[in-house]
């Protein structure tokens, strides 16, 4: 088959044999996965690990994990920054991520120019759907999957993305390979200690980006019993045994919101937004949210407390469809 | 009566919204094409679907509008589905999305734009700024794509640094289709605050069709680093109607939020 154009981009691969040999070694038995958020990262984020998150900082993120992996100093991590408001600029702020999948950067361009014209970090250009549909694949256990996007342009170049001739139609086709991250970051809504979870409402990726990776941690606002899974299997977003550890944390993807649940403290994320600006105000910011705290639950205490959390909470008016199916 | 006084972003976004067809359906990108769906469904096209691309379909918009957070439950409240980011691409894919409506930092004159980095090269870029995000895709999959953008030198530039998502690439006849994008999609008109462009459909070029009231056709083209195409004539753009402001300052963004910003025309 003639490639009639390749990008140059770096991308992370893996083959889908070398993938399924990890599936066919991953634990399925029905064992208790709750634990902290430190035993979780440390257990299962090594240094150089590629990582993808669902959704971001300012919705639904799995904050209190992005704060972990920050407060243990992970290095050389390949981070995905596919619909990232904030996440992949508070890592490289943290000195965790050498290299970014572009998606979206929304927030803290100066600091990520400043870190590209130092040598500190590389990026690849991709975008929100590409590396979604590159989910899918990893998720799928195929090698690529073809789109008729990034055709034509520059974030095709530096993309790791090829353009054939399509076999069946004769027409120009892009294929996108697939993505298999080392770990995937995800916050849910409710999960068992199985690793049974749900994620309530509109969203990117979290089946696939779960699927795909070969590690999984959950973080959830809830948990609840596995026979409540079991009586609304429907609304089951992620199937245990794909997952490896399940962190309770309420009030985990603050200062975002969590849809149907609470809103986002905006006075806090317009004060993140204004940290990310430069790389002496996120230290502080680091400092103040991150490391100054030994876990998140201690952090929202310290910072932010039970009366501002509850506020949130009320806020939250838009609630229908999300937990009154269940 | 036409109100007398308005700011041209307020002219910016009504004419964003009178664009809208009823029953069609829309991906729509985040800040300004939001505020012109949100006015178009109040206002004029009570039956548009809209798409974003975190997966919700077709959302009834609550007032007023916040800006900030793009996903939350306001903004995803009483759609007719929550699906992701892979089942509305997929939508788009397949033909089902009639127009994009995206905001753009710059723009050539195929309407091909840059939201990845001004100055430097790539690796070492003068600016780094977002990137596609979804852009990519909607411009390559929607049918039609509608910029909504503010008008300066520096955005309509002759040449982009970097082409982050495709308009009607180098211009050439076909081009789109060559390079393996859908048939008979492209860019289809630029909204800014001074005036409304669409694109010629021999060269693909950016053409000038109507400025906004009391912005002459020179201030427009002081505003553009390279000449687009005019009209046989140059229309002057209807004024905000007292109805359209009325919604848009008490109702859709009372803190004026978005439409505050730019130029305060008085006729």
């Amino acid at each position: 088959m003639q490639i009639l154009q390749s990008g140059h981009g770096d991308f992370y691969f893996q083959d889908p044999d070398a993938v399924r040999a990890q599936r066919a070694h991953k634990d399925r038995g029905l064992t208790n996965k709750l634990m902290t958020e430190q035993q979780a990262v440390s257990r299962f984020v090594a240094d150089g690990d590629y990582i993808g998150c669902d959704l971001t900082y300012f919705i639904r993120g799995p904050n209190a994990l992005i704060h972990e992996v920050i407060r243990q100093r992970r290095k050389d991590l390949w981070f995905c920054a596919k619909y990232c408001y904030a996440e992949s600029v508070l890592l490289l702020g943290g000195g965790c991520v050498s290299r970014i999948d572009v998606g979206f950067v929304a927030v803290g361009e100066r600091v990520l120019t400043e870190a590209m014209q130092d040598g500190r970090v590389t990026l690849s250009e991709w975008t929100n759907d590409s590396l979604t549909l590159r989910l899918l694949a990893g998720a799928m256990g195929v090698p690529f999957l073809p789109t008729r996007t990034l055709l034509g342009t520059d974030t095709l170049t530096y993309s790791g993305a090829k353009v054939i001739e399509d076999p069946f139609t004769g027409k120009v086709i892009c294929l996108v390979p697939a993505l298999v991250p080392d770990v995937a970051l995800i916050h849910a809504h409710q999960a068992d200690m199985h690793g049974n979870a749900r994620v309530l409402g509109a969203s990117t990726a979290p089946m696939e980006q779960a699927m795909a990776s070969k590690k999984v941690i959950v973080q959830t606002e809830e948990v609840i019993e596995p026979e409540e899974i079991r009586r609304h299997p429907g609304h089951t977003t992620i199937p245990y045994y794909v997952v490896d550890a399940v962190v309770h944390v309420p009030f985990g993807a603050y200062p975002g919101t969590c849809p149907g649940l609470y809103v986002a403290d905006t006075p806090a994320l317009t004060e993140a937004m204004q940290a990310l600006d430069s790389r002496e105000a996120m230290q502080h910011y680091l400092e103040t949210y991150v490391y100054s705290a030994p876990s998140f639950a201690e952090m929202l205490e310290l910072r932010v407390g039970v009366k501002r959390l509850l506020e949130l909470k009320g806020r939250e008016r838009y609630r229908e469809g999300y937990y009154d199916a269940s | 009566m036409t109100p007398r006084e308005f700011t041209t972003v307020e002219m910016m976004t009504c004419v964003a919204a009178r664009l809208f067809e009823d029953s069609r359906a829309y991906f729509i990108g985040f800040g300004m094409p939001q505020i012109a769906a949100v006015l178009a469904q109040k206002l004029y096209t009570p039956n548009i679907i809209w798409v974003y691309e975190y997966g919700t379909i077709a959302p009834q918009f609550p007032l007023p509008f916040e800006p900030l957070i793009l996903g939350d439950s306001k903004s995803n409240y009483r759609a007719v589905s929550w699906k992701d980011m892979n089942h509305v691409f997929a939508q788009a894919s397949q033909g089902f999305i009639d127009y994009g409506m995206l905001g753009a930092l710059q723009i050539d004159p195929y309407g091909n734009i840059n939201s990845s980095y001004i100055g430097g090269t790539y690796e070492h870029p003068g600016r780094r700024f977002a990137g596609a995000g979804g852009a990519n895709g909607i411009a390559s999959l929607c049918w039609r794509t509608i910029f909504v953008m503010m008008q300066e030198k520096r955005r309509f530039v002759p040449k982009l640094d970097f082409v982050t998502s495709p308009g009607y690439l180098d211009g050439s006849p076909q081009a789109r289709e060559k390079a393996g994008l859908p048939a008979h999609t492209g860019p289809y008109r630029v909204v800014t605050p001074m005036a409304l462009f669409d694109f010629d459909e021999q060269t693909h070029r950016m053409r000038l069709i109507a400025t906004a009231p009391a912005v002459t056709v020179e201030e427009v083209l002081a505003e553009m680093a390279f000449e687009p195409l005019m009209a046989t004539t140059v229309d002057t753009l209807v004024p905000p109607t007292a109805d359209e402001l009325m919604w848009l300052r008490e109702r859709v963004d009372p803190a004026r939020l978005v439409i505050g910003k730019g130029k305060t025309i008085r006729l």
